[in-house]
Parts: structure tokens; sequence; C-alpha cells
């Protein structure tokens, strides 16, 4: 199996099998545009993803790589979200920051499956709450004028009026 | 220990100790071995041993079998003269018929609902059967299914506080069995046994008393990145994997950020391109040209309803009549009868297993 090294923001160098290494499309394209060669001995930089969270992302490729590839078509986004798998909410179950930077990683790396995972992880964190709940979970502060306010309010009541 | 059944002839059934009082064995059968714990009392010794035992035996999936057609002809229409007819209106009376045979709080205890409320797949349709138990048929319930009930609803509030997410359900349901039971209940004499409604208001308390320690964590504002640090993109990731058009709404009042998104277009197309078929839209858009997306969304959840997905969902298997957790399967009589298996040879299995949503489910049962 040809490998594939990875180097983190931090400078850490990360050997990974070149098929998990291509679920993220990032890399993907980058390989298939530049033609690398399987014997080169080339690092990839990877200058947005600090090491401990592209040891995380690497832990979740190794895990998912043989699922079947996800449907591609973005419209009719499936928006179940309690079906995460318990591995994978187990893999989840970490401070806010380190989720964030798993997004951010998955989004940077366009790791269709993980940022799925993990924006379904947030949205389950927002179901089902108050604003002032959901402002107390995300730690953010209440902008509104109180006329702004209101007018959300105004606005969101017609919309649920039976 | 002898029993004498209601109508004193037929044997009766085999009975156990519980801490909740007397259960029935066949219940107990294939309740999981935490559940056991729970309800046997008795020295720790003897639990251990069944417990041991148990885990020799095949562990059997949560399952209960179910009466759905009346062995008497007993529904007729008229108009056809005598003839049977396969209408629905033939069919609703056969229903309600043999609803009677079902118990609620058998098949729920059968079915493990009690330690399923803690598996993230199966909540969400377990709290909706919840809901509608408590809206609309609480005082149709048996005395014993009060009290599962009671029982699953504080596994409920244990589970959310824990999770600290879906507040806002727990909440409601807090609310509907308050009305429910101030209404009803303790303003008069309350219906039934006076000790199980000192239960049940005991189990209220406690309900309340977890409901109203629940306090959200705050991330350490130390921490980076914050909610705050994400980019738009990737907050409005967030904000499309929200089914329910309160969430969007809570969330577009948390903050002016927020608010800003959730007015996109895009969020409100999704939301109804997964809740309605593409015809009901088209209609939708026909009726009300010009408008945004948010209004259409309106109008078609007025004339269509929501749609209701969950993740893990009970089904019935049409050869044994079993209710089941879908990804837990059941023993079904196919698979130990060799001519049954002969005869279903070339029918898709999965045909033969059909979804039961919550309120589905509450149709097998006389509430």
């Amino acid at each position: 199996m040809p490998n594939i090294k990875l180097q983190s923001s931090d400078g850490e160098v990360f050997e990974v099998d070149v098929d998990i290494a291509k679920c993220s499309v990032t890399i993907k394209t980058m390989l298939e545009d530049l033609g690398m060669d399987e014997d080169e001995e080339e690092v990839v930089p990877l200058p947005n993803v600090n090491s401990a969270i592209l040891r995380k992302v690497i832990q979740w490729a190794t895990y998912h790589k043989d699922d079947p590839p996800p449907p591609e078509d973005d419209e009719n986004k499936d928006k179940r979200t309690d079906d995460i798998s318990s591995w994978d909410a187990d893999f989840l179950k970490v401070d806010q920051g380190t989720l964030y930077e798993l997004i951010l990683a998955a989004n940077y790396l366009d790791i269709k499956g993980l940022l799925e995972v993990t924006c379904k992880t947030v949205a389950n964190m927002i179901k089902g709450k108050t604003p002032e709940e959901v402002r107390k979970t995300f730690n953010i502060k209440n902008d509104f004028s109180p006329s702004e306010e209101e007018q959300v309010r105004k606005e969101n009541e017609w919309c649920e009026e039976k | 220990m002898p029993f004498i059944s209601k109508d004193w002839r037929s044997p009766g059934e085999e009975w156990v100790k519980t801490v909740e009082g007397w259960e029935k064995k066949k219940i107990l059968e294939c309740a999981n071995n935490k559940t056991l714990s729970l309800l046997l009392r008795g020295d720790k010794d003897v639990l251990d041993k069944k417990e041991k035992d148990k885990k020799k035996e095949n562990v059997i999936q949560p399952h209960c079998r179910i009466t759905l057609k009346c062995t008497r002809e007993l529904v007729v229409d008229d108009r056809s003269k005598g003839q049977r007819v396969k209408g629905s209106n033939s069919r609703k009376i056969q229903m309600n018929l043999i609803a009677g045979f079902n118990g609620l709080s058998d098949a729920l205890k059968r079915l493990d609902f009690l330690s399923a409320v803690h598996d993230r797949r199966r909540f969400n349709y377990i709290v909706r059967l919840l809901d509608l138990l408590v809206s609309h048929r609480m005082g149709g319930l048996s005395g014993c299914a009060q009290r599962v009930l009671f029982n699953m609803l504080e596994e409920v509030a244990l589970e959310v506080s824990l999770s600290q997410q879906q507040t806002g359900k727990l909440r409601r349901l807090i609310e509907r069995v308050r009305a429910f039971s101030a209404g009803c209940c303790w303003g008069g004499r309350p219906l039934g046994s006076v000790v199980l409604w000192e239960k049940h208001k005991a189990a209220l308390e406690r309900i309340l008393q977890i409901a109203s320690s629940i306090t959200i964590t705050q991330p350490d504002e130390e921490q980076q990145p914050q909610w705050s640090d994400l980019p738009t993109e990737c907050r409005r990731e967030v904000l499309l994997r929200l089914s329910d058009p309160r969430d969007i709404e809570a969330s577009s009042e948390a903050c002016e950020h927020l608010a800003i998104l959730a007015q996109e277009q895009r969020i409100w197309r999704e939301l109804a391109q997964y809740h309605f078929t593409p015809q009901q839209i088209t209609t939708t858009r026909q009726h009300n040209p010009g408008k945004d997306w948010k209004t259409i969304f309106t109008i078609a959840r007025r004339s269509f309803g929501l749609r209701e997905e969950y993740a893990e969902i009970i089904q019935l298997c049409r050869n044994c009549r079993c209710l089941f957790w879908r990804s837990l399967g059941h023993p079904c009589i196919v698979d130990q009868d060799p001519a049954f298996q002969k005869k279903l040879a070339d029918v898709d299995r999965a045909s033969l297993h059909v979804p039961i949503p919550p309120q589905t489910f509450l149709k097998f049962f006389s509430l």
C-alpha cells in the first residue's frame, strides 16, 4: 500500500495510506492535479490543521475508509440528526473547541462525511432549545437592540400561528 | 405461587416480585440485564446468578406479539348484503374491537422503552409517543400504564439533564402532564387507586426537580475557536441540518448573525424540500406566485403537515404480528418453521416488516 506524508501546521509529519488520505477531496484533487509519483518522498503541508486535530481526522478517516461514498446531490439533504453511529458519537465526545476545529478541518480538507457528522452534533445542541439556551450553549451575546429583538420575534410568530 | 385468574378457569400467569410490584414473567422475558436489575428485588447474589444464567442463554431481543385480526367474523358491511368488504371502514371497526386484547403497559415493558430512552437513536421516537400519550390519551390509560408512563418520563428527564439536549421537549411533556393531573385528578377525587396517584405525584415531583436543576454548561471562554469564530459557511451547514422550523426560529432570536443566516432563502428552500414532495411544493408555489421560501414553507406546512422521521423505529412483522425495534430484529416464526420458509422463498423479506410511526403504534391499543 502506498503511503503519503501529511504535515500539520505545527510541523508533525503523519504517514497515511493514500486511500485513506483520499477521503479528503482537497488532498485527492491535489494528488490528481499534481500527478504525484507514488515513490516520491514528498510531504504535503496542511497549514490549516494542527497535529492534534489532524490525528483525530486521520483516526476518523481510517475507521470510515470502507464507507460507501456519500450521495452526490446537494439538494434535499438528510436532516436527520439522531442517526449518528455510536462510534462517531463517542469519537465526538470532545469539548466544543475541538468540535469546531474538526468542523474547520473537515471544511478545509473537504471531507463530506466528517463535516456531516460534526454539523449534526452541533445541530443537536440547538434542537429543542429556547433562544436564551442557545446563547448559553454557544456562549454568544445577545446583540439585538430591544426593537430588533421584537421584530425578529414578530416575524417568527407569524410563521407559527396556525 | 398459586394464582387464580380472573375467570377462575385458565391457569393464570407466572408472576415475579419486582421493585415495582408483581410482574408477569412473560413480560420480563426479553428485558435486558439493566432493566432486570432495576425491576427484580432480592439479594444481590441471586441477581448475579440470574444475570449469569441470562448471559448463557441466548439474549432475546425486545419484541411484543400483538393481536391484529379477529377470528370471529364480526364485521359485516350492510350495504354489500353480508359480503365482507375490505374497505377502510370495516377495517377500522375491527381494529377497535381487537385493540382490547393488547395491553399498552405490557407492550411498553416488553419493547424495553425504559432503557431505550437513553439510546440517542430511539429517544425521539419515544418522546413523540409520550407526547401523543400525555396530550390526548392520558385519561384513558390504565393505572399500570400510567405508572410505566411516569417511569419513562423520569428516564427522559434524566437523559435530558445528562445530555443537556432537547430541553424544550421535556418542558412540553411536563407541562402536559401537569395540566392533566391538575385538571382531572387532584382537584376532586382522584380516579383509580389513591396510593397509585400518590406515587405518580411523587414521581412528578422528582421529574420537576430534575428539570429545574438542568443548567446548560457554557463552553470555556478561553478556549479557541468559539462558535462565533466559525466562518459563515460552517454555521450555515449547521442551520441546514435543523429539521424543525422552531429550532431555526429559536436560533434566529439568539443573535444577529444567526438572524441574518436564518433569513437566507436557501435555509427555507431546503427545509421545504425536506418536508414536502416536489409536487406539493409546485402546487403551493403556483397558488402563491412571487412569495419567498419562508412563506411557501409556512403555507405548505398548514396544508400538508410536517414530515416525521426517526433514526430508529418500531416495526411490525406481518408473519408473526410482532412489534420490534428495527435495528434489533426479533425472533420470527419464519426462522423456526421450515414449511413457512419455503412458502416465503420468493418473497422479499424486507417487505414483510412494516414501519410503525408513533400514531399507528397507539392504534393497536384501546385507549
